[in-house]
């Protein structure tokens, strides 16, 4: 049995494998994000998010990071333009990914307002990229220094991707397990009669069991994608799948890039003779160029610095394991509290909504103030915040602060927030009385949010 | 890969288990029987029974209120500044039940700042005033145009109508006064008349077949706008004025409508507009609203239905806000308890509007635009 398992994972790390997924992953990724970026960019949202708001909110242990201003943020975005474009053309491979996934990320931790799974996903995917040699065949960098040029690549660097994405369908069809999704349908017979209106199914959408048939179906999908398109019998049809889930929920929600992310990235699934096919039709819609015919070559790596990448990989898949599970420390509802919410393949999962008045009160007077929350806080942020925990503490901050400079020594900030999570009908969020200027972020329970209590 | 297959299967039962105890709803929410509620029939009623008449009022009213504006300043006295003051109130009380539907025609030329921004700017006022200069695209001149620059000229330049009446007749600055009163009049009619056109052509067919929830749906627009609407009437008709927003410094000058002295009759005329826009209710009757609305889609409130309780909550706010009188901002000097006591319950309807409603039928509020996952 040991030896049985041994066997397997070393196939999993060291068979040679052609490079070729490994291309055509660096080009569909690379392609996705360079349009995921520009649409950024076209809707006004740099603006919006990053150069508009007056207040940012910061993720737990990187408030050092600021956005850079306008100019700043704008040439923070031209060169994820510019490094998309090298990547996926495999020019100075390295130091494109290597730049991209900083400059991404640090986007993404300027403000959590604007967190997305599937951009912490773009990271992530960025981030394992940096390890693998997707540009040592079919790519600028080849044509530049042909030497670089290898067809056989050991299995790992093909199978970390399969792995993530096994591990991100996975638990986001755990994360549907719940009596709300499963039993209730909620909050997907919120959502889908919503979209009555489309053409011809819209009247459908308006039934009940049809938000059943959806809740179970969208649940055993991502339970099972991943495996099924692990075995080669399955993946033909698994992809199907993977196409009429993603666009249909691409149709009925707004949900940007990520259906099309999704839908490029599984392509790794595939054999090598299908990728090489990919690439022959790239070859054959591009102009010609002359290479020296394909020796066959292996991708070696000194021993040191494959130990170094192992670890690194092993360091991450350890993390991502242990953060989707995280959540089970805390006391508490999950969808209610959001203590271990992110950064745990949670999607579409809760229709949650909330309104917040908080007060800051001279504690010399006893008298008080309510915050007009817009005079500090875009309508996004507002929302978000509504109903996120350690954002309404962040900001509770910032108007003690905001208090402080206007001469109020020690302001006592109370909020008054309302929550309905799932159709539950709004009720107390946090607890009115305490005063959130002097609570502080930790990584352990926030013992002021209110327990939730069905009626 | 069958024994990755259990094993998953394993893992999901495990959380089965350990998930499934806690549950947030109760079974409540969606429609029961199946249909789907007609959203197209909403819109119908409320454009056709409630927005376009309303804008034809407005216009209306624009058009008496210019036609008194120049024969006020083509025989300016007593008689005719009192038929004045009457047609612009009647202007501003129109306005209450228009002031809701700043999305498409009336969102591109922003309608309701161009109409309604106060407190108004004194001193941006008279500079304009003195040195003939208005352009009505400036920033600056927001809060020194539409009808609460006018109530200030009509009303507040003098302690009564005839030291008002003086500085339209003997005062320095009356004739460039005049002029800019009739410049002010003219803009809000070209408005009103601008807005009202679209509504008349093409944008009511737009209004109605944009049926979806979705960003940018008519459904969405309205809400939207509903509930930031509602808002201004909390915070800067009520709120604002009797310094909850500062440490219990009161603003009495910062009430709408300051110098008619007509703020909680326009507050109230306001909220039932919301009301009626809410309950689809019209002089037509009760059409199909967003009361209708929540009530198919079977929204909870607590133990009883979210309509009850958004109706109630207009009936107790609209209670305290007629325990009030006018001038408001005597109120606000003399008894702010009670001007606070409508706050308060105002507070609970945005609320039930901004979190209940939208989060039942799905729409997200937002006044941008983003995506989620």
């Amino acid at each position: 049995m040991f030896n049985f398992i041994e066997g397997r994972f070393s196939s999993f790390l060291n068979t040679s494998r052609h490079i070729a997924p490994l291309a055509v992953l660096r080009i569909a990724f690379g392609s996705i994000m360079l349009i995921s970026v520009i649409r950024f960019i076209v809707r006004g949202w740099v603006s919006a998010f990053y150069i508009k708001p007056k207040f940012h909110f910061t993720f737990y242990g990187f408030d050092w990071v600021k956005p850079f201003g306008a100019m700043g943020m704008y040439i923070l975005f031209a060169l994820l333009i510019i490094t998309a474009i090298m990547f996926t053309i495999g020019l100075f491979y390295r130091v494109a990914i290597i730049s991209f996934f900083a400059c991404f990320t640090y986007v993404e931790l300027i403000d959590k307002t604007t967190y997305l799974n599937h951009y912490y996903f773009i990271s992530v995917m960025a981030f394992l990229m940096i390890w693998v040699p997707a540009h040592r065949y079919f790519s600028i960098d080849v044509l530049r220094k042909p030497q670089l040029q290898i067809t056989h690549v050991p299995a790992w660097t093909i199978n970390i991707f399969k792995l993530q994405l096994v591990l991100v369908y996975f638990f986001a069809g755990v994360s549907k397990l719940s009596y709300d999704w499963l039993i209730a349908a909620m909050p997907l017979r919120i959502w889908l009669p919503a979209n009555s209106s489309l053409p011809i199914i819209g009247g459908l959408l308006t039934q009940l069991w049809v938000a059943y048939v959806f809740s179970w179906f969208g649940a055993l999908f991502d339970l099972f994608i991943g495996f099924l398109l692990l075995n080669s019998k399955t993946r033909k049809v698994a992809y199907l799948l993977v196409i009429i889930f993603h666009l249909a929920t691409g149709w009925f929600f707004k949900i940007g890039m990520f259906p099309y992310i999704m839908i490029f990235v599984t392509l790794i699934f595939f054999s090598e003779s299908t990728h090489k096919k990919i690439i022959n039709f790239l070859k054959g819609i591009l102009p010609k160029v002359t290479t020296n015919k394909h020796k066959s070559s292996t991708y070696h790596l000194p021993n040191a610095k494959t130990k170094i990448i192992y670890t690194i990989l092993i360091l991450h898949f350890a993390i991502q394991l242990a953060l989707p599970l995280r959540y089970l420390l805390y006391p508490g509802k999950l969808y209610w509290t959001e203590e271990g919410y992110r950064f745990s393949w949670r999607v579409m999962l809760m229709e949650k909504g909330g309104t917040i008045f908080f007060h800051v009160k001279d504690p010399a007077t006893g008298k008080t103030a309510e915050i007009i929350n817009s005079q500090y806080l875009t309508a996004f942020q507002e929302t978000q915040m509504a109903t996120q925990p350690d954002m309404i503490l962040q900001y509770a901050h910032f108007l003690a602060g905001e208090y402080q400079q206007k001469g109020i020594k020690n302001p006592i900030v109370t909020a008054q927030s309302y929550v309905t999570l799932n159709g539950s009908g709004s009720r107390l969020y946090i607890d009115s009385a305490v005063n959130l200027a002097t609570e502080q972020e930790t990584w352990g329970h926030k013992k002021w949010i209110l327990p939730f209590h069905n009626n | 890969m069958k024994k990755l297959i259990y094993a998953a299967l394993l893992t999901a039962a495990a959380f089965i288990l350990i998930q499934s105890c806690s549950k947030s709803s109760v079974n409540n929410n969606g429609s029961t029987d199946g249909s789907s509620f007609d959203r197209k029939a909403m819109l119908t009623n409320l454009s056709a029974n409630i927005i376009i008449p309303a804008y034809t009022a407005f216009q209306a009213s624009t058009v008496s209120l210019d036609a008194a504006v120049t024969t006020f300043n083509t025989t300016p006295n007593a008689t005719n500044l009192t038929a004045l003051q009457a047609a612009f109130k009647a202007a501003y009380q129109q306005w209450q039940a228009t002031s809701v539907f700043d999305f498409g025609p009336a969102e591109q030329i922003n309608f309701r700042v161009n109409t309604n921004t106060y407190p108004t700017d004194v001193n941006q006022i008279n500079t304009n005033i003195s040195s003939g200069i208005y352009n009505k695209d400036l920033l600056a001149n927001l809060a020194a145009k539409g009808l609460p620059a006018m109530d200030y000229l009509l009303f507040g330049t003098g302690a009564d109508n005839t030291a008002v009446l003086a500085q339209f007749t003997t005062d320095g600055q009356a004739a460039n006064r005049k002029s800019y009163l009739a410049i002010l009049s003219a803009e809000l009619k070209t408005n009103a008349a601008t807005v009202l056109t679209a509504w008349n052509g093409a944008y009511k067919t737009t209004f109605i077949n944009a049926d979806g929830t979705d960003q940018g749906s008519s459904t969405g627009l309205l809400v939207n706008q509903l509930v930031y609407d509602y808002e201004i009437l909390k915070n800067y008709e009520v709120g604002i004025p009797a310094g909850v927003q500062s440490m219990g410094t009161t603003f009495p000058t910062k009430v709408q409508a300051y110098y008619s002295q007509m703020s909680v009759q326009l507050a109230l005329l306001h909220i039932q507009a919301i009301q009626n826009i809410y309950l689809g209710k019209s002089a037509q009757g009760d059409g199909s609203g967003l009361d209708d609305y929540l009530v198919k889609v079977n929204a909870k409130y607590n133990d009883g239905s979210l309509n009850d309780a958004i109706k109630n909550q207009f009936a107790v706010a609209i209670g305290k806000l007629q325990a009030l009188t006018d001038p408001l901002s005597a109120n606000i000097t003399n008894n702010n308890a009670a001007v606070t006591a409508a706050y308060t319950e105002l507070q609970k309807l945005t609320v039930l509007l901004k979190t209940d409603m939208t989060s039942s039928l799905g729409i997200l509020i937002t006044f941008g635009d983003n995506d989620g996952d």
